[in-house]
């Protein structure tokens, strides 16, 4: 496998609800090996990208290739063994434990009957470990807290073993210890280079450590895609969340608050 | 091969093969006791003694024999049969509905199958014609269908789990209102049948049914099975089955088109049945400890097979001569269950 393959990239994408383009002309690419960040305000857009390269949205206009091949073209069966998603969607099992929930990422693997090999097994207890939840693997997945539900589904959509995760705001329900663990997790994914990152993240000072590449994305246009270097600068940022100048600061990764006591702007 | 043991002892795989043994072992042992139940308990009583001598001996004049191979064989095998189709169709529309108390007959579909074989009998006893088995199904299954298009209808333009078995129900009392007028208006002495069947029975069912009975559940239920995969991706929601693969749309034409067949097969045959739909898979998945539907399906069948044929032996036989609906009994077993599953449901979304 070559070291900069593109595993996923759009052309002039347009992407929006029921035929009606929100966000057009998204072109960016994702390589092997790399996690890359969509950052921006809130209902700026990030979600329907996602759900647009996920399949749940039509694309508006343009299209989407994963290795290459336009998705238009591929089967379900085929995305899913290229693409695997974590979702923001809440999920309602019922007596389903964490492993069965993670042994269903084996899904495009398996016969007919789905049943499970050994070998299959084996990469559901490895994605478990990866992701430090192998001691759930009995619980309910009712039973447990949302930051370990979170984790759960991050290892089933490893267990996928796709070429690129799409993650919609995997950091969710985490607190910050988790948060950094689950970033910690992603770097070492990819570190081999033959997995991607695409995902969404709302933290600033995460995206800032964890990005090799950042895309912004703001009203009708995804805006400057580059380094976390190029993009956490007070410029970009303060443009992007419609801070007043100077409001962030790029190297704590933080905020400034006003010194007189008004209105907050926090991002 | 040393890790996967560990992984088998630690997860207690193992613990789970033995429930899962023992569930299906504790519904076959309940299948037969209930099978020999109810071919020896009836107004003409037959010994456990005399049994293997009434089924399989060659004096076809002994009475034992006729009541035996005449009416309890095939009403049994009816009985089995339509229980597991209920059963399964029950476990689909919950499926695809993501709402633990669907089920045919509250979703008004058993009463759309019942209204337009109704009318389909009416007509061809009218033209004194005997109505085929055959017609009989497709009837059911044209009016399942209706029934079941404006149930999707509804649940399009509603998000609430609650008003769409709502609007089920009412569709189900409106057709269930239209047939007692079709059945009070056709005055002839045919139709006394029809009552009988409108409210739901097992009698009558004759070799001929069963021959077209039970090819069509027999192969409806294997399609199903063959389904389990996909309906286990789909209890992640739609989202993620599509995700691991799942051809979505098709997917759900398939769910819609064999909950509509199996509940139709039933209605065409036994009228209308409550609450085995939503009763039986709910007992089965706790019985089982999971909702994994490669083991849920098959359990769901055999479940559905006892309750019925338990549910029937009490039709018949409480007030013996006079049989009571079979809906009447499935009711009282039936609706306490939708009652836990409600106040179950209560308590976990509290908690």
């Amino acid at each position: 496998m070559s070291e900069n393959a593109v595993y996923l990239h759009t052309e002039a994408l347009d992407v929006g609800y029921d035929g009606k383009k929100l966000i057009g002309d998204v072109d960016f690419s994702v390589h092997s090996g790399e996690i890359v960040t969509l950052i921006g305000p809130n209902g700026a857009g990030k979600s329907t990208i996602l759900k647009t390269i996920a399949g749940q949205l039509v694309p508006v206009g343009g299209a989407i290739y994963l290795s290459g091949k336009p998705t238009s073209e591929l089967t379900a069966h085929d995305i899913a063994l290229e693409l695997s998603v974590m979702l923001t969607e809440r999920l309602r099992t019922e007596l389903l434990t964490c492993m069965d929930i993670v042994e269903t990422g084996r899904y495009p693997h398996t016969g007919r009957l789905g049943i499970l090999t050994d070998d299959d097994r084996e990469i559901v207890r490895d994605s478990m470990e990866t992701v430090h939840v192998w001691d759930l693997r009995a619980r309910d997945f009712t039973q447990i807290s949302d930051g370990q539900r979170q984790r759960i589904l991050l290892a089933r959509a490893i267990c996928q073993r796709p070429r690129v995760l799409l993650l919609d705001e995997p950091t969710n329900y985490l607190d910050i210890h988790y948060q950094i663990e689950l970033l910690n997790i992603l770097r070492r994914l990819v570190a081999p280079g033959d997995v991607a990152v695409l995902m969404s993240l709302h933290e600033l000072p995460l995206a800032a450590k964890v990005s090799d590449r950042v895309i912004c994305v703001k009203g009708d246009k995804i805006g400057p895609v580059g380094s976390a270097q190029d993009i956490f600068t007070p410029d970009v940022i303060d443009a992007l969340y419609e801070l007043k100048p100077g409001t962030y600061n790029p190297i704590s990764g933080t905020i400034v608050l006003e010194e007189i006591s008004g209105q907050q702007k926090l991002t | 091969m040393q890790k996967l043991n560990e992984i088998d002892d630690a997860f207690g795989r193992g613990a789970r093969g033995r429930r899962t043994a023992i569930s299906f072992i504790v519904l076959g042992i309940l299948l037969i006791v209930l099978l020999i139940a109810n071919l020896c308990i009836g107004s003409v009583p037959v010994p456990l003694a005399d049994l293997a001598s009434a089924l399989f001996g060659s004096d076809s004049t002994n009475i034992s024999h006729q009541v035996i191979w005449d009416i309890r064989l095939p009403r049994l095998i009816a009985a089995v049969f339509l229980g597991g189709a209920l059963a399964l169709s029950g476990f689909l529309l919950q499926t695809f509905f993501n709402n633990p108390i669907a089920g045919p007959y509250i979703l008004g579909i058993s009463s759309g199958a019942k209204l337009v074989v109704a009318l389909m009998m009416i007509v061809v006893i009218g033209a004194n014609q005997a109505m085929p088995s055959w017609l009989l199904v497709v009837s059911a299954f044209v009016g399942s269908m209706i029934a079941m298009l404006f149930v999707l209808a509804v649940s399009r333009r509603i998000d609430s789990a609650a008003m769409l078995i709502v609007a089920g129900v009412m569709i189900g009392y409106i057709c269930s209102a239209a047939t007692d007028f079709l059945i009070t208006f056709a005055s002839d002495s045919n139709i006394v049948n029809l009552k009988n069947w409108s409210l739901g029975s097992f009698s009558g069912i004759s070799w001929n049914d069963i021959s077209v009975l039970l090819p069509l559940v027999v192969v409806s239920a294997g399609l199903v099975f063959l389904l389990s995969k996909p309906i286990g991706a789909y209890q992640l929601g739609e989202h993620y089955a599509k995700s691991m693969g799942v051809n979505v749309q098709a997917f759900r034409v398939a769910l819609i088109l064999l909950s509509s067949l199996l509940a139709a097969s039933v209605t065409a045959y036994a009228g209308p049945i409550s609450f085995v739909g939503i009763a039986v898979p709910h007992l089965v998945k706790r019985l089982l400890g999971t909702s994994k539907p490669l083991l849920v399906l098959p359990a769901s069948f055999l479940g559905g097979a006892v309750f019925c044929l338990f549910c029937d032996l009490i039709a018949r036989s409480l007030f013996a001569p006079t049989e009571v609906s079979i809906s009447a009994v499935t009711a009282i077993f039936g609706a306490p269950v939708v009652i836990a599953i409600l106040m179950k449901r209560q308590k976990s979304r509290r908690a």
